[in-house]
């Protein structure tokens, strides 16, 4: 994420071209191989966020598969084992939290590749006029 | 994989029929319908109309409430309980997933613009077979996921109606049918968020007056159980906790994956992200949605801690806990006991009887509104993708009203009789479902949008599969075992590598592979396929009403 934002500020004037050049419906759409700017910020986000989501998922049981004891005997807030405190607890507020993560940065990313959701008819004719056949 | 038992449904929460719980239920169904009733009257699309910022919270709230059923309501908690940290993967498992389904999945069904698995799975596909293959695997989810529901209801009546768990189940299963045919009528799907509300508020007042009444939590009972739990651990049963006591790793990889990936596979999780009015509400009710279900998810634990402990030391001594059944688990707790946990911890602390009827109602209302649900789904799947697109092209509206109405009640009756001896505990039947949603369903969704070469041969291929797959874990260390006899499991072998409720880890990436074989092997998909799948990943914004289709058509 962090190193994304410089990115972001600085690509904008040429991600609002980028946005009004391509043509969306004729670029191949493939999970690993990202053909316009925009799939590739978004697939950006998508990867990195998935591996912080795979380390909090699973983070804390391969730890506790790992190193069974100290994960049972340390207490945590009283009295929580560390395992269960984090599965129960931690892991799904930090899914929340890449929810939230992800639904800004798009939020961010629609801002840069200039598309709004706000006025819906009139863009809606604007992809029709602009996505023509070349 | 727990062991499946036969299990001596009754359990220890006071029997006698009680007045005021059983209104309160009436009361809480007749306030679903009534809403739903007075928003159809007021125009639809008024709904929309207070903002953008209103509207994903309402959708989240909808989310909540589709997610709220028995299984999370009460048969979470159950397995803490009486798996331990095994029972905490279904927290992670169905709390974490809908992150997988945002990044992947939540604005690209958006803008794809349909909203039953069938009718996405016939149109990505091109093909009236994929689609039919798509409407039986929504049936039989249906069916998995309402025995759970059914066996909740059970539970419940036993508490509030004072009858058998049997009777319950066939008294609750008839309102359940004709509550569908009332909402039906009045168009009472409008409500979700109203629901959601009045189950949480069930919900936690239970864990609130618990835990204030013991002096165990205050302000928020989801972190202050530290204390409670390590009494529970070091005074009762240290498996409560400990990594791995119950089940091994891999089974609780198995299971978590299994939930993950059901949870983006699930036909009626979908349809919430049809109903939003453009895909960036779409991405922020995902958000609300999981901040809702977190709400509920965060004090299972808890409730399992408090309940757990009031189990082994009641407030009053003339309150007899254990009851009859196998108390096959750790924590000397027969299933029924656990399934009814939720409820039980609040009478075990000693709370007034409409306290502990309103934490009681509320399973039954969520049970009975997300099997409402199901059974609607169903009867669609049974009307419109198998009897009209398969079997009868012309059939008139009667002939699919039929179709559909007699779809409801054999489903409603099949599952009323194989609940009234459920094969395993709610969440692990509702775990099942999952496992048949992700191997069937998720990887056809997932490719079918992020792979636009995927073809209709190798759709129809990956969901065959996948149908073996999950169907085969299920039958092996579940069904079979429930009625032959045969002890645990066929093969116990292929039951701990792929357990019923876990075959996701094995069944997906094997489906992915057929599928991605098979395509590469036929012909490509047709152009204006092609275009659909771009249109859906495109930024730029459609029309409120438009699919992808429609947008990928006017482009030419």
């Amino acid at each position: 994420m962090g190193d994304n934002e410089p990115q972001t500020d600085g690509g904008t004037a040429t991600g609002r071209e980028g946005a009004q050049t391509v043509d969306y419906l004729d670029e191949e759409i493939n999970l690993f191989k990202p053909a316009t700017p925009f799939m590739r910020d978004n697939l950006k986000a998508i990867f990195g966020l998935f591996g912080l989501w795979l380390l909090f998922v699973f983070g804390p049981p391969v730890a506790s598969y790992v190193a069974p004891e100290f994960m049972f005997e340390t207490r945590v807030l009283g009295g929580y084992p560390l395992n269960f405190f984090l599965s129960a607890i931690v892991t799904p507020a930090a899914g929340l939290v890449l929810c939230a993560v992800y639904a800004w940065y798009r939020d961010r990313l629609d801002e840069k590749y200039d598309i709004t959701h706000e006025a819906e008819a009139e863009s809606g004719a604007a992809t029709a006029a602009d996505g023509g056949e070349q | 994989m727990i062991e499946p038992v036969f299990l001596e449904y009754t359990n220890a929460l006071d029997e006698g029929f009680k007045l005021v719980p059983a209104l309160t239920i009436v009361g809480m169904m007749l306030l679903f319908l009534g809403i739903g009733f007075f928003f159809r009257v007021a125009a639809v699309d008024d709904l929309w109309v207070a903002g953008r910022s209103i509207g994903s919270i309402e959708n989240g709230m909808a989310i909540g409430a589709n997610w709220m059923s028995a299984a999370s309501y009460l048969g979470v908690a159950a397995l803490i309980a009486t798996a331990g940290y095994y029972g905490v993967g279904f927290v992670v498992g169905w709390t974490t997933g809908y992150f997988i389904l945002l990044i992947f999945m939540a604005a690209q069904f958006r803008r794809f613009g349909k909203y039953t698995a069938p009718d996405f799975v016939g149109d990505r596909f091109y093909s009236d077979r994929a689609r039919g293959i798509a409407a039986f695997t929504t049936l039989v989810i249906a069916l998995v996921y309402a025995i759970g529901q059914g066996s909740g209801m059970g539970l419940m009546a036993e508490y509030i109606l004072g009858v058998s768990y049997e009777a319950g189940v066939i008294v609750f299963m008839a309102v359940t049918v004709a509550y569908v045919a009332l909402s039906g009528m009045l168009g009472a799907t409008k409500n979700m968020a109203i629901q959601y509300v009045i189950l949480i508020l069930a919900f936690l007042i239970g864990l609130y007056a618990v835990g204030l009444s013991q002096g165990w939590s205050t302000v928020l009972p989801y972190i202050e159980a530290g204390p409670e739990t390590a009494q529970l651990i070091d005074a009762f049963h240290a498996e409560f906790a400990e990594p791995f006591a119950v089940n091994s790793f891999y089974m609780w990889t198995a299971l978590v994956v299994s939930l993950i990936l059901g949870t983006c596979g699930l036909p009626h999780v979908l349809v919430r992200f049809y109903t939003v009015d453009n895909e960036r509400t779409a991405r922020w009710s995902t958000v609300w949605g999981l901040f809702f279900i977190c709400l509920l998810y965060w004090g299972t634990a808890t409730y399992a801690v408090f309940g757990g402990l009031l189990y082994s030391d009641p407030v009053q001594d003339t309150d007899t806990a254990v009851t009859l059944g196998e108390a096959d688990s750790f924590m000397q707790m027969p299933g029924a006991d656990g399934d009814a946990l939720v409820a039980l911890t609040v009478q075990l602390a000693d709370m007034p009887e409409w306290l502990v009827g309103l934490v009681a109602a509320g399973a039954v209302a969520a049970a009975l509104a997300t099997t409402a649900g199901l059974f609607i789904s169903a009867s669609s799947a049974a009307a419109h993708d198998i009897y009209t697109n398969l079997y009868k092209t012309d059939a008139t509206q009667r002939e699919q009203m039929i179709v559909g109405r007699t779809t409801i009640l054999l489903i409603g009756v099949l599952t009323a009789i194989i609940a009234l001896n459920p094969p395993a505990l709610i969440g692990e039947m509702v775990a099942m479902s999952f496992a048949i949603a992700a191997c069937v369903f998720f990887p056809v969704f997932f490719l079918g949008l992020w792979w636009e070469n995927a073809t209709q041969e190798g759709g129809i291929a990956g969901m065959l599969a996948g149908i073996l797959i999950s169907f085969g874990a299920i039958a092996n260390d579940t069904a079979i075992p429930m009625y032959t006899g045969v002890e645990g499991a066929v093969s116990t072998e292929l039951a701990t590598i792929v357990p019923g409720l876990g075959s996701a880890l094995v069944g997906v990436p094997v489906v992915f592979a057929v599928i991605i074989v098979v395509s590469l092997v036929t012909e490509n998909p047709p152009e204006d396929v092609k275009r659909l799948v771009r249109q859906c990943h495109s930024p730029e914004p459609m029309e409120k009403l438009q699919s992808a289709e429609d947008a990928a058509a006017d482009d030419d």
